[in-house]
């Protein structure tokens, strides 16, 4: 019984360290352009088959990740320059934005499908040693995974806090308008921003292809889930609450399943979500003037 | 009955069956702005409420699915069942807007909801019979002639959107639709001349969650099966092309979306040459058309086909507000 639960956490935060990877990038967007984009998902979908791609020519997966993640990084920026970024400025209501990013993410999954297919597909056996620290047992890829995501957050949070860079972009997030009159290039913040939520989004495909038994071309939908649930339970917008957020889901949903059906991970999430939006929309760390931008 | 009857009779009964439910999103989304990405998931409360009713208890024909209730009921008592087991939901659902959330923050939820929904029914085997679907779902006529019996249900049909086209212009013309598109365009100026925001909005989730539920029961009960894979959360884009497409907010606008997007779209690829190495090529196809055109007409023609009317009012006493509201209507 404890044995179970231990494990089971030691599971979830390898679980959450996927999360927080999708988490972060989804919030980073958002607190930076004020657009909710659902396409992440499909474009965490193409950078799984991204990744098999490169995994099929005889790369290694780790080498894998860190290509995928700048492809899918420009990826990004050029879907927000082309697409969003117009409508935004012909001032399209937020919800025609969100339906064209809907939109958008099921014709990159479809044509996905176009090209490889419906079945399941796998990089192959990644497991190799087991480590074993206290009671829980995680496999090499599951630490890989929770220490390169622990790297990319410092690194994220040392450019947020240390740099001026992250300072602009800190600034542009919180507000639009006076930064740009303070003389900072928001278009080419946003552009940063996008790159680096781009690039987190493919790592995260990479990472969760690599965790996941198999996958299919829904991998990214299905994965919102807990990525919107972490976004949402940290405050939306909020880097570093998506990182706590991505801990508790984690955690929370491979207790749920160690105990119950597997199904019930999701499950987990999904209430988490649900009930944040009812009680606190803003998100356990959200500052007030976060509530404001999400409410009508 | 020749193969091209038995086409005409499927395709009519789609687009009987997607006009009732486009009708209902876009008194949702176009009309009143609710942006209900989980629209499908009350089409298939309806299809299933009619699927549990309508079969008998789920040891018959060997037990081969599982599944909740099984009562054997007639058809009309199942429908008006389905109907309001779709308002039911779709009110359950429009309460996560009950907070007054963005309508973006909104549509992301329901998006969640619809493909938590498909996720769970999916998982679980004993409810609804799983991922399989309930198949078997008793036809009215199943006992007339078959021939007989198809356009006996095209009739149905017919008169269930007969009905619905009432029902929805008394909703969507006149005081009703005035205060319904002034909360779409602007809720605080609504709120502030004391309409209350949130049981318009709740009163609209359940009506387009009742033309929902009876277009999913209509639509089951003639398949004769309904599953999962019928209502992943991508259906409800195929719908919300239709209303886009046709012109957010005006329903003949959306009936001719739905003409557009049933028959020239979704039956239209099936005349694409099939691709023997690419099994499922063109519904794939089918998708990617659906998703650029919806991207193409919020860039191009946001309006769509046939935009919606704005009201005109009587001319104004005073002159000079009259030339105003001239200017008005040109601009």
């Amino acid at each position: 019984m404890l044995h179970t639960l231990i494990q089971a956490v030691g599971f979830g935060v390898a679980a959450g360290a996927v999360i927080a990877l999708g988490a972060v990038g989804f919030s980073v967007q958002f607190g930076i352009s004020n657009i909710l984009n659902i396409t992440y998902g499909a474009l965490m979908t193409l950078a799984a088959y991204l990744g098999l791609f490169l995994v099929d020519a005889g790369l290694s997966a780790w080498v894998a990740l860190p290509l995928v993640g700048i492809a899918v990084g420009v990826a990004s920026v050029l879907f927000h320059r082309g697409l969003l970024a117009p409508l935004v400025r012909r001032g399209t209501r937020s919800f025609a934005i969100v339906i064209v990013t809907v939109a958008a993410s099921i014709v990159l999954q479809y044509i996905i499908v176009a090209i490889v297919g419906p079945q399941a597909k796998t990089y192959g056996a990644q497991s190799g040693n087991t480590f074993h620290v206290l009671d829980v047992s995680l496999t090499t890829a599951q630490v890989t995974i929770i220490l390169l995501t622990v790297a990319l957050m410092l690194a994220l949070h040392l450019l947020l806090t240390r740099t001026t860079l992250g300072r602009a972009m800190r600034a542009t997030s919180s507000n639009r308008t006076l930064a740009q009159s303070c003389g900072i290039a928001t278009d080419r913040i946003s552009d940063l921003a996008w790159l680096i939520s781009g690039t987190l989004c493919g790592a995260a495909g990479v990472a969760l292809a690599i965790t996941v038994v198999s996958f299919d071309f829904t991998l990214g939908a299905i994965f919102l889930i807990p990525m919107i649930a972490a976004a949402v339970l940290g405050g939306i917008g909020q880097p570093y609450g998506a990182m706590v957020g991505a801990l508790v889901v984690g955690v929370a949903s491979e207790v749920a399943g160690a105990f119950s059906d597997p199904v019930y991970k999701d499950v987990v999430a999904f209430l988490i979500l649900i009930v944040m939006l009812l009680i606190r929309p803003r998100g356990l760390f959200g500052a007030a003037w976060s509530a404001r931008r999400l409410m009508a | 009955m020749g193969a091209w009857e038995f086409y005409a009779v499927v395709l009519l009964v789609y687009l009987g069956t997607n006009l009732l439910s486009v009708w209902g999103l876009n008194l949702q989304f176009g009309v009143s702005g609710v942006a209900n990405l989980a629209y499908i998931v009350m089409v298939a409360a309806g299809a299933y409420t009619y699927g549990v009713l309508t079969l008998g208890p789920d040891t018959g024909n060997g037990g081969f699915q599982h599944y909740v209730i099984g009562l054997s009921l007639p058809f009309p008592l199942a429908v008006v069942a389905a109907a309001t087991v779709g308002a039911v939901v779709g009110v359950l659902v429009g309460l996560t807007g009950l907070k007054r959330l963005r309508q973006d923050y909104q549509a992301m939820a329901m998006l969640v909801v619809s493909i938590m929904a498909a996720t769970v029914v999916s998982a679980d085997t004993g409810l609804l019979n799983g991922n399989e679907g309930l198949s078997l779902i008793p036809n009215p006529f199943a006992d007339l002639d078959p021939e007989l019996g198809r356009w006996a249900y095209v009739g149905v049909v017919v008169v269930a959107c007969a009905a619905g086209w009432i029902v929805l212009r008394r909703l969507t013309t006149g005081p009703m639709g005035r205060t319904l598109r002034a909360m779409r365009d602007d809720e605080y100026a609504a709120a502030a001349i004391g309409k209350d925001i949130v049981v318009l909005r709740l009163m609209v989730q359940a009506v387009g969650g009742a033309f929902a539920g009876l277009s999913g029961a209509l639509l089951a009960a003639f398949i004769g099966g309904w599953s999962p894979s019928a209502w992943a959360y991508t259906e409800t884009l195929a719908l919300l092309t239709a209303v886009i497409v046709g012109g957010m907010g005006s329903d003949r606008g959306a009936s001719v979306g739905t003409l557009v997007v049933t028959i020239l779209i979704l039956q239209g690829v099936q005349f694409l040459p099939q691709i023997p190495s690419h099994p499922g090529l063109t519904e794939d196809l089918g998708w990617i058309v659906l998703g650029s055109l919806v991207i193409l007409f919020i860039f191009l023609r946001p309006q769509g086909l046939l935009p919606e009317r704005r009201p005109s009012y009587a001319e104004t006493a005073d002159p000079g507000m009259a030339e105003v509201d001239a200017g008005r209507r040109d601009g």
